[in-house]
């Protein structure tokens, strides 16, 4: 009787490790995805800022790209568009991740019920075999 | 003073918050706050660079070209000349750049000035807030390791019959929507009170019109020996409103919860926000005469409504909502009891002097000394009258006019302006936007 139950305890012990080593995954994915959001974020407002100062400009004005050592003369229209493209660009990334890290909540809500139960049952199977 | 019988809880303020967590939240609270501290200063430096840059583009046109040292690889210059010197390459971002003049430049980079400010303000607003809870924190952890206590007790209504304090407690409970009436006594009190409410308002319409013709200077003289005179019927109208006051934040403790953790001498601090309110009431008294008539004889003919209102317009003051109401009820109230002069002189000689602490919180006039001198009458008064009252004074109510107990608080309160500005600052604001209101 005691070796089953301890063995039962023994199962149950393994099972609320691998829940545990789920669950610290998943708490890493979360800040990852809450980095990259940030510099989503801060690359969406610096295009935005760059928009604004290219409306400002005339046209004729000389608007050069930085493409690694090269600094390349550029159209100002098509300068305008490559940057609002890169801005929904931007956002669209922004979308997806914000849905990740919700299903990344979730689940790692979920896990912490599992592991909850888990522990509750060891609980009230070592209370139980104390009893005994 | 004590009631027999009385029941309450005395709960160690340790008990509520323990020592180690209040200075754990006070430690993370300073954390976060040496955090935006330093984000503050990253945008400062931003802020001087910029600055900086702005200068030397301007200055940089003033000549056709310029005798400098110019970098060569990683470790070596040598002499060179800086020509086109009014045409900038900018970089506005994501590794795009620009042909700009000097003057263009110039505006870019004040843009991008404007933009670092707003950041540091709201930087600045948000290390504010931190700030208030740090302080919070810090004085509750203090309160807690000195073993200050929160005492609750049971309200229970005294039926002594000759005292104000009697009277006063019963009239305000026949105020409350809560409170278990306690019968004929308050019919009889409230008769009494409405009877002699009608005089005094008699009086002042004659003293108004009088002194009608009269400048508003000499109107406040006189207005004020009136205040003098009749302290001790404003004392008791006074104490019958803060009961009054009480009885309504009961039913708004919610709101209140936040304040039920701070010291009696936040209370005390409310009290004396109270009554300095009462004071710019008063004041407006000198200064409003026919708007005055009109109240009276609105109170005149509804006493009642203006009872309630007094109530909730008390209650206004101590939650700040409703104080234009405030202002006018209280102004009538004032004008009400300002024309009788028997009893309150001699009261009123016997004033100690605690005058002067209370002056600076007020505007200078003949008036305020006046109305200072009879408020810590009325506050001295008002102990005798409360003090039997105090058992029943809830905790959670901070802000209530219970007040007085404190009457020698009221000069170490005054001489701590950091803290009871936190009560008192957004009120004396608040006062004179309110006459101005009237003044409407």
């Amino acid at each position: 009787m005691t070796s089953s139950s301890s063995s039962a305890l023994r199962d149950i012990q393994r099972d609320l490790e691998t829940k545990a080593n789920d669950l610290s995954k998943i708490q890493k994915d979360i800040a990852k995805n809450h980095q990259v959001r940030k510099k989503y974020t801060i690359q969406l407002g610096e295009n935005e800022l760059v928009l604004k100062e290219l409306d400002l400009l005339n046209e004729g004005a000389n608007v050069y790209k930085l493409i690694g050592p090269v600094l390349v003369k550029q159209d100002l229209a098509e300068a305008n568009a490559n940057v609002r493209k890169r801005i929904e660009y931007i956002s669209a990334e922004l979308k997806r991740l914000d849905s990740t890290l919700q299903d990344l909540e979730e689940k790692q809500n979920s896990k912490k019920d599992a592991i909850l139960k888990l522990q509750q049952r060891i609980q009230s199977l070592q209370a139980g075999k104390a009893k005994a | 003073m004590g009631e027999p019988g009385l029941k309450g809880t005395v709960t160690s303020l340790s008990s509520m918050f323990p020592v180690e967590e209040a200075e754990k939240a006070a430690k993370r609270v300073e954390e976060a706050l040496e955090e935006k501290r330093k984000e503050k200063n990253r945008l400062n430096e931003f802020i001087a660079d910029n600055t900086s840059l702005t200068n030397l583009v301007q200055k940089l046109p003033d000549e056709l070209h310029h005798d400098i040292m110019v970098p060569f690889g990683k470790a070596a210059f040598f002499p060179g000349r800086l020509i086109h010197t009014n045409e900038f390459m900018v970089l506005l971002g994501e590794g795009y750049y620009a042909e700009r003049t000097a003057k263009q430049t110039v505006e870019i980079l004040k843009r991008r000035e404007k933009s670092l400010e707003s950041q540091v303000n709201s930087l600045k607003a948000t290390m504010e807030d931190l700030k208030l809870e740090a302080s919070f924190f810090d004085t509750t952890a203090l309160e807690a390791s000195e073993g200050l206590v929160e005492i609750r007790e049971e309200y229970v209504e005294e039926n002594s019959a000759e005292t104000e304090s009697g009277l006063v407690e019963q009239d305000s409970i026949s105020f409350t929507e809560t409170d278990n009436t306690k019968g004929a006594f308050e019919n009889e009190e409230y008769a009494c009170i409405l009877s002699r409410l009608d005089e005094l308002e008699k009086e002042e319409e004659l003293a108004a019109e009088n002194d009608r013709e009269k400048s508003e200077d000499s109107f406040a003289e006189v207005d004020s020996k009136k205040v003098e005179a009749v302290d001790e019927k404003w004392a008791r109208v006074m104490s019958r409103l803060d009961e009054l006051e009480k009885e309504e934040l009961t039913a708004q403790s919610d709101e209140e919860k936040d304040e039920d953790q701070q010291t009696d001498a936040s209370e005390s601090k409310s009290d004396e926000d109270e009554q300095t309110e009462v004071d710019f009431g008063r004041k407006n008294n000198a200064d409003h005469n026919s708007r005055y008539q009109t109240l009276m004889h609105s109170e005149s003919t509804k006493p009642p409504q203006q009872r309630k209102d007094k109530h909730t317009t008390l209650e206004g003051l101590s939650n700040k909502h409703q104080q234009p109401d405030l202002t006018n009820e209280l102004n009538c109230t004032g004008l009400t009891v300002e024309p009788a002069p028997e009893d309150g002189r001699s009261i009123s000689r016997n004033m100690p002097q605690k005058v002067e602490t209370l002056n600076p919180s007020e505007n200078s006039s003949v008036l305020p000394d006046r109305k200072v001198k009879f408020q810590v009458e009325d506050s001295s008064r008002k102990e005798a009258a409360v003090q039997t009252k105090k058992p029943g004074f809830d905790s959670s109510k901070a802000f209530t006019g219970s007040i007085v107990e404190h009457a020698q608080n009221l000069q170490v309160l005054q001489r701590q302006p950091g803290t009871s500005s936190q009560s008192l600052g957004p009120q004396p604001s608040k006062p004179i936007s309110r006459f101005k209101m009237q003044r409407k």
